[in-house]
């Protein structure tokens, strides 16, 4: 097994797969990589089956590789340096020789950003190291990617309990400017704005929970469940974000603004 | 019953008793319908998260669950050593010696109703009515894996160490929760279950 040393975590990173979904019966969400697509675009980039394990982080993570290493980054743009090596971009592979450092610094505009390597990220040694697998299903892609558009308006369905709110509060999801808290982690995006008002106060015995499920607790402040939600929750579900968008609210950082609009 | 728009990937589907969440989960189960993802019984509801499956094809295999409970899908059979520190504290509310606390919650056979709180918890039904209570007014910050506990009309099994509320009556060496299993939990919706005293 070849081994890559970190020599720092940075931040919330951790090596995540594409989850188990389907175990929600059992207790278990899906975990693994908040945004999905993004984990999914870096591995295809290095020749990876998309759903495997590489390293999910916030910044500030530097790797040195102990072999020559095929690797490439996705996610929220990010400052990326290479000493020892040649020069990383992100969205494109790069195969580094032996003994390459790379520094995955600052992000810029997203939340998260996804460093594949070919073959896999393995947890074991972590987070003294990891291990890379040596599972590579295909070929390296030679393309680069075109990066996503993180700031457009976010597709919005009609939730279960949109009833048990007062009249106008789909109209008040989509018209307002929310701002992502810092209270925001991979359970959910929690969002600030005009607090979302109840008509019904009924206490709600909990019931399942999707990913993108927004709920609402007392307070009005809705919360988008994301990769690590509980799978059965007790605060009425208003909404629930498109599946193909729920990349996007992952990517919104602490302080970002965050528009709805109507998926259909 | 009433469905209730869950987005393009799943339904919610709402029923007034528990019996009916439960027939309506098996039956759906059992219908094992192309596209149906994972079916999420609760208190009230059933959730079904699917990729694309026919939702005409879907609600009729919910309707089809009537409201008795189905027969178990298999049981299983969990030893307990009837340890727990509340054992005490539940028999002064319940009037109950602790053996008799003991020999109720060992002589019932309870069902999976449904799972939630963590990966691997079961909330049993079959609680003998004596021994239904609320939850600890104060919930524990750590509770064992393994500990066997009720409250609020159910028994269950800690699958990990947690914080929790309810009253503890033993504990088990059982493993409730193995993500390298292909099914990682051992208390799935629908199998019988019969606590063991050891």
């Amino acid at each position: 097994m070849r081994v890559a040393r970190i020599v720092a975590q940075g931040i919330a990173s951790s090596v995540r797969d594409a989850g188990r979904p389907g175990l929600a019966h059992l207790g278990s969400g899906r975990g693994g990589a908040v945004d999905l697509d993004s984990l999914r675009l870096a591995n295809r980039l290095v020749g990876n089956h998309p759903d495997t394990a590489a390293v999910e982080t916030s910044g500030g993570l530097v790797v040195e590789l102990a072999h020559p290493t095929l690797v490439a980054v996705t996610g929220s743009q990010v400052d990326l340096d290479v000493e020892q090596g040649p020069p990383l971009g992100w969205g494109a592979p790069v195969a580094l020789p032996a003994g390459a450092v790379v520094r995955v610094g600052r992000l810029r505009g997203g939340a998260r950003c996804y460093l594949a390597l070919r073959g896999g990220a393995v947890r074991a040694g972590w987070p003294e190291s990891l291990d890379v697998g040596a599972d590579a299903t295909g070929s390296p892609s030679d393309a680069v990617a075109v990066p996503r558009d993180l700031e457009v308006a976010v597709r919005l369905w009609p939730g279960p309990r949109l009833d048990w709110f007062v009249d106008g509060t789909w109209g008040r999801l989509l018209g307002a400017e929310w701002v992502v808290s810092a209270a925001s982690d991979r359970m959910g995006a929690r969002l600030a704005g005009p607090a979302l008002e109840r008509s019904e106060h009924r206490e709600l015995p909990s019931e399942g929970l999707v990913e993108g499920a927004v709920q609402v607790p007392p307070d009005g402040q809705p919360i988008v469940m994301l990769a690590d939600h509980p799978v059965t929750g007790g605060y009425p579900v208003v909404a629930v974000v498109d599946p193909a968008d729920i990349g996007l609210v992952a990517q919104r950082p602490p302080g970002a603004p965050l528009r709805f609009r109507r998926a259909r | 019953m009433r469905l209730l728009p869950y987005g393009p990937r799943a339904l919610l589907a709402e029923f007034t008793s528990l019996g009916e969440v439960l027939g309506a989960a098996e039956a759906l189960r059992a219908a094992a319908l192309p596209g149906v993802v994972d079916v999420v019984p609760a208190m009230r509801t059933v959730l079904v998260i699917h990729d694309g499956a026919d939702p005409a094809l879907v609600e009729e295999a919910l309707r089809s669950g009537g409201d008795e409970l189905p027969a178990a899908v298999g049981t299983v059979r969990v030893p307990v050593r009837y340890d727990g520190p509340d054992l005490d504290a539940i028999a002064a509310t319940t009037g109950l010696t602790v053996d008799e606390v003991v020999s109720l919650h060992c002589g019932a056979t309870y069902r999976v109703a449904f799972c939630g709180f963590l990966p691997g918890f079961a909330y049993l039904i079959g609680l003998p009515a004596q021994l239904q209570m609320p939850r600890r007014r104060s919930p524990r910050p750590r509770v064992a894996a393994g500990s066997v506990a009720i409250a609020d009309g159910f028994t269950g099994v800690y699958p990990a160490d947690s914080p929790g509320g309810w009253h503890i009556v033993g504990s088990t060496q059982v493993v409730l929760w193995d993500a390298g299993r292909e099914i990682p939990g051992l208390l799935v919706p629908g199998v019988d279950v019969v606590f063991e005293a050891v």
